[in-house]
């Protein structure tokens, strides 16, 4: 529609008999599919195209109650995703759009880490999203690791396409294309540049979030002129990373390295924080690569350094995307549906006035508005439910099931002891359920502050404990197994070879998650081979 | 091809530098010698810039009325908003000062649409090819500037999926799921995101690109009259961001039958004009959709008393074209201009350094010292620190990039508490004393934001003409104006203004109608359309365009 903005002549769209077609051949294939077929999750195996999904049939079942999780997790993340609004699915298989609710989330984390980016000396950009197929195939390893993933474009403007074009899958390689000609010497470095941008890999298993044909990140990209920079730099992000899963969205992640057969492709040295989700399955949330002079020495990015030499730039790249989202609803949620921490949540305190007959209306309602004026002033995001559609006991459910931290209820009674009730989404029922707390601005505000923290803290030990008790230490491979097998994570000393690895992985299902910053001190045998190790290594199944 | 030039420039570049460095100490000595003060210092770099231009090519090499579209392009990528990107045609690299306008737009943009209640989303970028067929008129429209992926790794897909051109037909069949009754409305949705258009014309950054950032608003309401007044309410902004943030005169009004957007009601637009090339531009659009895609896509409601009925839609656009239409009116020979408020620096603070004199360093700090005040009275600043380059060489890159303001900082200076302040816009120079500095630089700041608008209104006034007969209207057309002319609002006759001018010494395609502009001046009962001569009905701007 708003076509017209960049159209230079709108003639065409008018008076289309002139213009060219895509090839028929083309657009017969385009008319025939049009059933509903696979939603999220259940990709048939064995067709290698995703199918076009009628948008009237949908499996985002948002008028249902919410499967409990403790009975179908997955069956309950997708509940919890549909009801809560966080997304739905799009029209092509395993896309989805992102509804305000959801949005409003990656806002917040995109707020937080663009701050700490700045602060660490880092400059937004925008790179296009085509990157010619032979750029690709300049780093062997890279092409090789994601080649089957690629989304390609072949037809442009009605013509086949000279060289087909790459839907960015990540951009190292037109980064690196670039980096090349605007660094020349030394004092070009370091260069250290971020973009927030759609990427696209065209995997057959998706899930909402956690896995889908588009997703949104950030990328960071550094070029540096020594190793020891570009592995600090690499060490940085993670922990910049590390801090925001902990401080902001109480996700006691694990960070560590990982193993070599789990290194990004192209990459020297992969970092990542690995969290446990609620089913104790392991999600990789974020990645910091230290990418030596790989890329550099397929694209030739050299600098003149002080003494007038060209050596090749070290590089690292680094990424969070919307994947995250997924591992907050699935670390905190539980049976009633979303749980947010308040430090990322949109809305921290939702007020439900409460009357019954209409004499009560008014003073209630003026009441709950003074109390959302006051919090609103003081900085706390709040949302004052006053619609007459539905009933307080509907309304407790709803936002439950959304999963705001704090609920203020205020009825007749309250208003005439100047009082409200506060209620923990964290702790069910009477337990979290504080009554007579003064409607006093002042007192009310700092009361709520220190209970947003209060909760905040708490689902992070919450967090902690289930992470802690389901990791389990391992010195054999039978212990390894058993641990996988009753659904933990198992850590053990490790020094055996990628084939060992790799059949741990055919045999158990579980991967190296990382090789964890913090080891334990003392020798090692390797829990496989016998061998002396050096470190312990963390298995788990993962998403 | 780009790439060799970028190479040749560097290394030019470097040996220039050296060089003019070691001119640069002996000339500063010299005016410090023979006693001319810090006057002649800050002139004697002046000369120096001119001189280092001419042999390093770092400025624009070329006149902006002389060769618009190659000053443009040099502007856009010695300016360091843009790189080329010679892999792919017609795409473009934003760098970080173009991010950073990009996001101030956004900012305000984002800041105005939440008090209209319009909440932010994501829709994919990928649109099952029958979605895209849905609508007709659409898909004709578009089919000639549709990207396909037809292949996934190694296999070829049963179903090519297109990259959005426009997210219509990716966001209405959610609008049909998504409301049911009365209580669904309004939905008013927004989404910042990249589209592609494979467009084969004349690819320009900003104005043309095969992949561009934009912001796309989709509405639906239960009534016309709520619908009609948000296509308004939302031209306002735009036309704010337009003429607030980014100091273009704009104006506001209604798309011809010929010139709206197909399937739609009607169209408003901002149009800009460019008098270096006598052609409007438009710059941003709100779309009055009607019932027209409700019926397509099924999107109804049941009304209060139970009765389904059709939504009246929206949908508006503005994209990164802003930035370039930015450029296009402020620039001059010397690169960029800025208009403050956008601009990702402000100030630049420049140390005008004599070289083995002992107070280099206390001239280091002094900047440095400048920079924290500003900074901390909110002003972008910064200073330019590279020991490599002469002040000279910093003064051309701070003008060829655009900073509204430079503050030179030299031993005179430092020994009189003051600091030499030079205006972006206008070339003026005063030594303000360092205690009022901050007020000075505010001052100047909101100056020359207001200035920069007035200059570009008065331009394009200029170029404003009324016209009444066809004459009148092929002379202004070849004198490249902006034409107010009475019109009787008939489609073939647009088409035939079209035809009858194509192809003039002014090159480009033929005139059409820019809009209607909100604001009519009277029109006489007799007044005559200056085509056809039937009664006119209204006047409307003519022009050429982008």
């Amino acid at each position: 529609m708003v076509a017209s903005l960049r159209l230079p002549s709108l003639t065409s769209i008018l008076f289309p008999a002139t213009t060219r077609r895509y090839p028929a051949s083309l657009r017969r294939t385009v008319c025939l599919r049009n059933r509903p077929l696979s939603g999220f999750a259940t990709a048939p195996s064995g067709t290698a195209s995703p199918e076009t999904k009628s948008p009237e049939v949908d499996r985002l079942r948002s008028d249902r109650a919410v499967t409990p999780r403790s009975q179908d997790f997955n069956a309950w993340y997708l509940d919890v995703i549909a009801s809560a609004e966080l997304a739905d699915y799009g029209p092509v298989r395993g896309t989805m759009v992102i509804r305000p609710y959801g949005y409003a989330i990656w806002e917040a984390i995109q707020d937080y880490l663009n701050v700490k980016f700045k602060e660490t000396g880092h400059s937004n950009m925008y790179f296009p999203q085509f990157i010619p197929y032979s750029f690709i195939e300049k780093e062997a390893s890279h092409v090789e690791g994601f080649s089957p993933e690629l989304a390609l474009v072949t037809v442009g403007g009605g013509k086949e396409l000279e060289e087909k074009l790459v839907v960015r899958p990540t951009s190292e390689t037109i980064v690196n294309h670039m980096f090349t000609q605007w660094i020349h010497s030394y004092r070009d470095l370091p260069l250290m540049i971020n973009q927030w941008a759609n990427v696209t890999r065209w995997e057959m298993r998706t899930k909402p979030f956690i896995r889908t044909l588009e997703f949104l990140w950030q990328e960071g990209h550094t070029a540096h002129a020594s190793p020891e920079e570009a592995e600090k730099e690499a060490k940085q992000m993670i922990e910049i990373y590390t801090r925001f899963a902990f401080e902001q969205t109480a996700i006691p992640v694990i960070p560590g390295r990982k193993s070599k057969l789990e290194t990004f492709a192209g990459a020297d040295i992969t970092y990542t924080i690995e969290a446990m989700m609620g089913d104790r399955k392991a999600l990789q949330a974020g990645t910091s690569h230290n990418l030596g002079q790989n890329f550099s020495r397929a694209f030739g990015t050299q600098f003149a350094d002080e003494n007038g030499e060209r050596q090749h730039v070290w590089q690292t790249s680094w990424a969070v995307s919307t994947r995250f989202v997924g591992g907050i609803i699935m670390t905190h949620g539980d049976d009633t549906g979303l749980m947010l921490p308040p430090k990322i949540a949109p809305i921290q305190v939702v007020i439900v006035p409460i009357w019954k007959k209409d004499n009560e209306k008014t003073g209630v309602l003026s009441a709950a508005s003074s109390v959302k004026e006051a919090l609103q002033t003081a900085g706390v995001r709040v949302k004052l439910d006053d619609t007459d559609q539905r009933t307080p006991g509907w309304k407790f459910n709803f936002w439950e099931m959304k999963g705001i931290p704090l609920r203020i209820e205020i009825g007749p009674r309250d208003v005439s002891s100047n009082s409200v009730v506060v209620s923990r989404r964290d702790i069910p029922g009477k337990a979290g359920k504080v009554f007579g707390i003064s409607m006093e601005a002042s007192t009310l505000v700092a009361y709520v502050k220190e209970k947003l923290d209060e909760i905040q803290s708490s689902l992070l030990e919450k967090a902690v404990s289930f992470r802690d008790s389901n990791i389990v230490d391992v010195n054999s491979y039978d212990e390894l197994k058993d641990a996988i097998s009753s659904g933990k994570w198992a850590r053990g000393p490790w020094s055996a070879s990628d084939a060992d690895e790799q059949r741990v992985k055919e045999e158990t299902g579980a991967t190296i998650r990382c090789f964890p910053f913090e080891q334990t001190q003392g020798t090692k045998t390797c829990l496989m081979t016998g061998n002396p190790a050096e470190e312990v290594a963390i298995f788990a199944k993962s998403y | 091809m780009v790439k060799s030039v970028e190479d040749d420039l560097g290394t030019r570049l470097g040996s220039q530098m050296i060089s003019d460095e070691n001119s640069s100490v002996v000339k500063t000595n010299q005016a410090l010698l023979t006693g001319e003060g810090e006057a002649s210092v800050n002139s004697s770099c002046e000369r120096k810039k001119k001189e280092m231009k001419k042999e390093t090519r770092l400025g624009i090499s070329v006149k902006r009325d002389e060769d618009y579209g190659n000053w443009y392009s040099e502007v856009c990528r010695f300016g360091d908003l843009v790189e080329y990107y010679e892999s792919v045609k017609g795409i473009y690299i934003l760098k970080p000062s173009a991010m950073k306008i990009w996001k101030t737009i956004q900012r305000l943009f984002d800041a105005e649409i939440e008090k209209m209640n319009v909440e932010e989303y994501y829709f994919p970028i990928f649109v099952p090819g029958s979605a895209l067929e849905k609508e007709k008129n659409h898909i004709e429209g578009f089919a000639p500037e549709v990207a396909w992926v037809t292949r996934a790794g190694d296999t070829e897909l049963a179903t090519p999926f297109a990259l959005r051109p426009t997210s219509e037909t990716v966001i209405y069949p959610f609008f049909s799921k998504w409301i049911r009754g009365h209580r669904d409305l309004p939905l008013k949705v927004y989404q910042w995101c990249n589209v592609v258009r494979w467009e084969s014309s004349d690819p320009t950054p900003f104005i043309r690109s095969r992949e561009f950032l934009w912001q796309e608003g989709h509405t639906a309401f239960a009534t016309k009259e709520e619908a009609d007044r948000e296509v308004l309410d939302v031209l306002n902004i735009y036309s704010r961001v337009y003429e607030e943030l980014l100091a273009v005169p704009v104006i506001k009004g209604i798309k011809s039958e010929n010139e709206k957007f197909a399937g739609g009601l009607y169209t408003t637009s901002i149009e800009a004009f460019i008098p270096s090339t006598g052609r409007g531009i438009q710059a941003a659009t709100s779309h009055s959709l009607g019932q027209n895609f409700a019926k397509m896509f099924d999107v109804t409601f049941e009304d209060k008393k139970g009765k389904r009925s059709m939504v009246w839609q929206n949908s508006w656009g503005l994209s990164t074209r802003s930035i370039g239409v930015m450029v296009m009116t402020h620039g001059d020979d010397e690169g960029l201009v800025f208009p403050p408020r956008v601009a990702p620096f402000q100030v630049v603070v420049i140390q005008v350094p004599i070289k083995g004199a002992a107070d280099d360093q206390v001239l280091c700090n002094a900047c440095e010292a400048v920079k924290s005040t500003l900074q901390e009275a909110g002003i972008r600043a910064k200073v330019d620190i590279r020991d490599n380059y002469s002040c000279g060489w910093k003064y051309a890159d701070q003008e060829l990039k655009g900073s509204p303001l430079r503050i030179e900082i030299g031993p005179r200076d430092l020994a009189n508490d003051q600091v030499r302040i030079v205006r972006r816009d206008t070339g003026a120079k005063m030594d303000v004393k360092r205690g009022g500095m901050i007020e000075q630089v505010k001052d100047l700041l909101e100056k020359i934001q207001r200035n920069l608008y007035d200059v570009a209104k008065r331009k394009v006034e200029e170029c404003t003409q009324k016209v009444e007969t066809w004459d009148e209207f092929v002379k202004a057309l070849s004198q490249k104006k902006l034409i107010l002319a009475p019109w009787c609002d008939e489609v073939e006759v647009e088409k035939d203004v079209k035809k009858r001018t194509r192809g003039d010494e002014t090159g480009g395609g033929g005139a059409k109608t820019l809009c209607t502009p909100l604001e009519q001046p009277e029109l006489r009962k007799d007044t005559l359309c200056f085509a056809s001569g039937k009664p006119a009905k209204k006047w409307s701007y003519w022009g050429k365009s982008y």
